[in-house]
């Protein structure tokens, strides 16, 4: 028996209706709970989706490159508009139907190395409230509801030697929400009341170069810590004071990846370049001396650098040569250590933990520079450029694979998400590679995205959500309902 | 009137005035009602430039303002202009047709921007804005920081180096123009106006889509692009982002186009809007066509006719069946070229290029023999310049060279009675006038002659050689064409297709060889490439150095980089890079010409077990250089200039890509020849990943038609057979 088409569309409609109120999963951050890009509810989740199969609904907004977040049945996206306009919508999560929008104009904006584009910060939600974090804004909070701005904290703009621009994302602990930025200028961590914006406290990290990782809890010991990973340290904090609990020197000095988290355990993979000594001097030398005379002057460095480059010029000469320039932009504490770069570190240490908690240290080329890892059941799995993957046993470190290639070429931002029993890959090229959760590498499936693609896709409610480089797609099996 | 005597009388207290006030000044255009439509359009880039320039407001006016703070611009000429004509006569200077002038008059707040004619009068517009720091790139301007205008204290009047300054466009390959849109062309050749470009020449091919004519009965069916080549681009393609989800790489100019009739149309249509805006931008016209290669069905109306060589074999050429003189063959090239004639109405020259590979040679001992036997003539003995063409040192050299003299003697002798019997009108437009024939491509053994072998009248345009550094390796050449005889344009190859789509670079080349047609007489240049992707600093110094004998590469290199990247210390760097591109150039072209010449093969040709040679890495190490060097300077230079140097330094790392690709083929075909097929995989899946990203890499920042080209080009000669040798391999394991 067939039904008819305006049955069909009722039946639509009513299912419809029926999402807008229903309050399930959420993915209120980057790489959702926790940043561990793992969904644990969803079922039903589309293997086989496209530009045109399994589209529940798209919207064209426009380039950016932050991940969507999916919070009270509702899609929050970041985007500019237009060169100038930085704006944030907020979207029904089953239809797409747009439920606010905001614009704000933004113009002289710093100075950034592709792929990162201005609108590179991922939101984040406590259900009632969506933060977002905009460099020459600040961090604002506005009413899930409607969209209505409930307070602004102007945060320190950062500043890059390297000239990468900001990309650092809010989350939500509690009743906080805790912005952690690594810059090369005044990297700290902060945490606001997230109700009233009302900072609770803030705390330096004077030992940190540029980095990108996002802070994750670790309930291990008894305690929930707060951890960040950072130039050469993973560091524990106490999310509600803010107080340094402990710091493992294990790790390279630029971390652009995110730890994961899984029972007391933490996750971290770095591609090593070769520069396992941490030494800032080189890399600077390299880009930023332009008449290449082997030192640097103040006119080769940003003017914002300036009171650092004063402080490292110990011999007033005008110049910062050799350890100079170590002594300017680095921590004296944190030049050596490290050198592996798939760690697994257990939680809830106290102090130096470098020799009492790393669980396992491994050297394997494996690990890319900017995605990070995936924990999903019992492995650990990672891929690079060149779609090539690897997995480990998450427990003792035991090679599952290496060097597999998942059949897609070209660069991965995005990092692995999963749930259902899948593993979805994103690559810059476009194309999403669906793998099967398991001990061997197992291709699902190859899904056309049509557009280029660094944003992480989001899971929620058994529907995945992917943001292009310029559109919002939503693939779920409900499209062929 | 009263005005602006007194402007030039001058006076103190309205100097002080005015020199006090200069931030606000207003600034007025004066330009006559009557002007002929290229000052008006001279006027309107000026007004928009100097608003850009200097914030102030601009206004065009046909009389001089009342209001005597403002700044003013006297444009045109005292025979365009009667403000100039009746006032300032005195100061005007002599000066060609193409002779431009910039001129303060002092000691007011005044000047005089004009030339010879109106189009003169627009590159004197264009250099203004340069002296007041604009640059002018092929995809862009850059502008200054605004200011106030500075009019005072110029004193500029110049006549050009050489008087053609020719830019050729179309083409014929996916990399290269006959890819743009229409819009495309459009906006560089706006950008060329502003580099004081004088001419466009359409270089176009029997089997394109751009002329239509019947002959005995036979009408030309063939209208490709391409050499015929169709570029699809499946999902999964590398670099398919550039393409904007297209799956087929097509000129949107053609884009649906299939029959002969709706490609000749939409051709038509093309060359026209390119003829039509080079003419509105005040450069004159030529098309180059090939007279003696036909597509092949008109095969049967010349018996004995052969196969030309080519790629895809599209075309057929004269043979053993015609002779110099043969009738029916000069009625279909005359037929041919009236009916380019008769399309484009109004080109001022039609180039005729002898063919690369002269085939039809059977007849050249008559052919020289008629040409000698003219009166007035003296030519020395054939067997001598074939002995020496076979000798000399070019690409046309041994059995080559001895066919390409001899070919263009029978070709050359073919004009001569082309143009002398019943169709002496060939060269006549459909409104009487004569365009001016200019011949290509003449064997170098034959220069010294050229007064004596041309068609009365006609002009020449010769390349010695393909790369810049083998036309400097044989200059010799340069001095040979009687240049007080016969106009003579040189083929500057700015990229070089035999190289490919690999970044070069050929400025300090280019120098000396500009110095050196300047040194004997030639009257101009005519540029070659395919992709204009590294072609800014070559441009650049070409028209500088048109206008200048003292630009140096160098010099011109940091009025360029200096300029735009805010910083002598970056122009350092890049000129570094510059260096070192120029030198990986000329290494390849050394090595082996032809290394990524962009067709069928040009990756697989590299699949055989020879050793990898150690000039790949030494190619290797110089791009690397030149990619470090560039991001360095990207790194410190002003925001504007950003972007071009990061799409340079995508395209190095594109480049280094793509030669690592090369050694990955290579090796893999060394591994299967050692029975490691193992290894030989792992080879491949090395190759199709580095050649995966030097594609994805180009997406990043592919800015034209030409880079979209190059993706679809790589893809179709490079990744998918590339792709097809991986699983036939995996399918044998």
């Amino acid at each position: 028996m067939s039904i008819s088409r305006l049955q069909q569309r009722l039946l639509l409609l009513m299912f419809l209706s029926f999402c807008q109120v229903s309050q399930g999963e959420d993915w209120a951050q980057f790489r959702g709970p926790n940043a561990s890009g793992v969904s644990v509810e969803s079922k039903n989740l589309p293997v086989e989706f496209s530009v045109d199969k399994n589209v529940l609904w798209k919207k064209t907004l426009g380039e950016g490159i932050a991940c969507p977040i999916v919070v009270q049945g509702r899609v929050i996206a970041t985007t500019m508009a237009d060169k100038e306009t930085f704006s944030i919508r907020c979207l029904n999560a089953a239809s797409g139907d747009q439920y606010w929008r905001k614009d704000f104009k933004v113009s002289g904006l710093p100075a950034i190395t592709s792929p990162n584009t201005p609108a590179s910060s991922t939101p984040a939600s406590d259900g009632k409230r969506v933060f977002v974090f905009f460099d020459t804004l600040g961090l604002m909070a506005f009413d899930l509801a409607d969209g209505k701005l409930l307070w602004t904290q102007k945060i320190p703009e950062p500043f890059y030697l390297l000239s990468w621009g900001a990309a650092a994302s809010p989350v939500v602990y509690k009743d906080l929400v805790i912005f952690n930025q690594d810059d090369d200028l005044n990297p700290f961590v902060v945490a606001y009341d997230a109700a009233t914006g009302e900072q609770r406290w803030r705390t330096p990290r004077p030992e940190m170069l540029a980095g990108y990782a996002l802070p994750v809890i670790c309930k291990a010991n008894g305690r929930e810590d707060l951890v960040l990973a950072g130039s050469g340290k993973l560091k524990g904090y106490d999310p509600n004071t803010g107080k340094e609990l402990w710091n493992c020197n294990s790790l390279l000095r630029t971390i652009m990846t995110t730890p994961v988290v899984k029972d007391d355990r933490i996750y971290i993979t770095v591609q090593s370049y070769g520069d396992t000594d941490r030494v800032l001097k080189y890399a600077l030398l390299q880009w930023k001396d332009t008449n290449q005379d082997n030192k640097l002057d103040k006119q080769e460095i940003g003017k914002a650098f300036w009171e650092k480059f004063d402080k490292g010029d110990a011999n007033k000469d005008g110049f910062l040569e050799d350890t100079e320039i170590d002594d300017a932009f680095q921590s004296p504490t944190n030049r050596v250590g490290g050198g592996n770069i798939i760690q697994s570190v257990r939680g809830g240490g106290t102090g130096d933990v470098t020799k009492t908690h790393i669980i396992f240290n491994l050297d394997h080329p494996a690990s890319s520079n900017i995605s990070s890892p995936l924990v999903y059941g019992e492995q650990l799995f990672m891929v690079k450029k060149g779609g090539i993957s690897a997995c480990f046993d998450r427990n003792d470190g035991k090679t599952l694979w290496m060097k597999k290639r998942i059949n897609n070429f070209g660069n991965y931002y995005a990092s692995p998400v999963a749930g259902d029993g899948k593993i979805y890959v994103m690559g810059e090229n476009g194309f999403l590679v669906v793998l099967e959760q398991g001990d061997q590498l197992k291709r699902l499936a190859k899904n056309d995205m049509g557009d280029s693609c660094i944003a992480t896709p989001a899971i929620a409610d058994g529907r995945i959500y992917v943001r292009t480089l310029n559109t919002l797609y939503c693939f779920s099996k409900e499209a062929g309902q | 009137m009263r005005w602006i005597s007194g402007l030039i009388a001058g006076g103190c207290l309205l100097a002080s005035c005015v020199t006090a006030s200069v931030a606000a000044d207003p600034v007025r255009i004066v330009i006559d009602d009557q002007a002929p439509a290229l000052e008006k359009f001279a006027a309107q880039e000026l007004k928009a430039m100097v608003a850009k320039l200097s914030k102030a407001e601009v206004k065009i006016s046909s009389r001089p303002p009342g209001q005597q703070q403002a700044q003013v611009i006297f444009l045109g000429s005292p025979r365009t202009n009667p403000v100039i004509a009746e006032t300032l006569r005195g100061r005007w200077p002599k000066v060609s047709d193409q002779g431009i002038v910039i001129r303060s008059l002092e000691p007011k707040q005044a000047i005089l921007i004009g030339g010879g004619s109106p189009r003169a009068t627009l590159w004197a517009v264009y250099e203004f804005g340069y002296q007041q720091g604009i640059r002018y790139l092929l995809r862009e301007d850059i502008y200054p920081d605004p200011k106030p205008l500075k009019i005072t204290g110029l004193n500029y009047v110049n006549e050009p180096e050489f008087r053609t300054r020719s830019w050729r466009t179309i083409n014929d390959f996916a990399i290269g123009p006959e890819s743009w849109s229409l819009a495309e062309h459009k906006q560089v050749l706006g950008q060329l106006a502003k580099q004081k470009f004088n001419q466009v020449m359409l270089a176009v091919y029997p089997w394109q889509p751009f002329v239509d004519y019947r002959f005995q009965g036979i009408n030309k069916k063939t209208a490709m692009l391409w050499y015929g080549e169709r570029f699809d681009l499946p999902r999964g393609a590398p670099g398919r982002n550039a393409l904007r989800g297209l799956s087929l790489f097509e000129n949107p100019e053609f884009s649906g186009k299939t029959s002969y009739q709706d490609m000749t149309a939409a051709g038509i249509r093309y060359a026209n809007g390119i003829i039509s805006e080079s003419q509105r931008l005040g450069m004159k016209v030529g098309i180059l066509v090939s007279p003696l290669a036909f597509p092949k069905e008109f095969g049967p109306a010349l018996k004995g006719s052969k196969a030309a060589r080519g790629l895809n074999q599209l075309t057929m050429t004269p043979g053993a069946g015609q002779k110099y003189d043969d009738e029916t063959l000069q009625s279909l090239v005359a037929t041919k070229l009236r009916a380019y004639l008769k399309t484009y109405p109004t080109i001022d020259s039609l180039y005729l290029t002898l063919p690369e590979f002269p085939e039809w040679e059977e007849h050249a001992e008559a052919a020289w023999q008629y040409l000698s036997d003219r009166p007035g003539v003296k030519l020395p003995g054939l067997a001598s310049l074939v002995d020496a063409a076979g000798k000399r040192s070019l690409i046309a050299s041994g059995d080559r060279g001895r066919q390409a003299l001899k070919g263009n003697v029978v070709a050359l002798a073919f004009l001569h009675h082309l143009l002398a019997g019943k169709h002496a009108d060939l060269l006549k437009r459909p409104d009487g006038e004569q365009v001016q024939l200019v011949v290509r491509s003449v064997d170098p053994e034959l220069y010294p002659y050229l007064d004596q072998l041309l068609p009365a009248n006609a002009a020449t345009l010769n390349f010695v050689d393909y790369t810049a550094r083998r036309v400097d390796q044989n200059s010799q050449y340069l001095a040979k064409i009687p240049t007080d005889k016969v106009k003579a344009q040189f083929i500057t190859t700015l990229a070089d297709d035999n190289i490919g789509p690999l970044a070069q670079q050929v400025t300090q080349r280019l120098e000396s060889l500009v110095n050196k047609i300047r040194q004997h007489g030639w009257d101009g240049f005519s540029t070659r490439y395919w992709m204009l992707a590294d072609l800014d600093p070559a441009v650049h110094f070409l028209s500088r150095a048109s206008w200048d004998p003292d630009v140096t590469a160098r010099s011109a290199h940091d009025a360029l980089f200096g300029v735009i990247t805010g910083k002598q210390e970056v122009a350092d760097r890049l000129w570094l890079a510059m260096q070192h591109i120029e030198k990986a150039t000329e290494l390849t072209d050394e090595k082996n010409l032809g290394f990524n010449f962009p067709v069928r093969g040009m990756l697989m040709k590299h699949h055989h077990p020879a050793p990898v040679p150690e000039w790949w890495d030494e190619v290797n190490k110089l791009y690397t250089d030149a990619m470090i060097e560039v991001y360095r300077g990207h790194g410190a230079a002003d925001p504007r200039s950003r972007r071009l140097l990061f799409y340079w330094a995508k395209r190095g790392e594109y480049v280094l890509e793509y030669l690592a690709t090369i050694r990955a083929v290579r090796e893999a075909s060394l591994a299967m020849k050692a029975g490691k097929q193992e290894a030989a995989l792992e080879q491949y899946e090395v190759a199709m990943e580095k050649l995966y990203n030097a594609i994805d890499t180009l997406s990043d920042v592919v800015q034209d038609q030409g880079d979209r080209g190059l993706i679809a080009v790589l893809n179709k000669f490079a990744f998918e057979p590339l792709k097809t040798e991986y699983e036939k391999v995996l399918e044998e394991e």
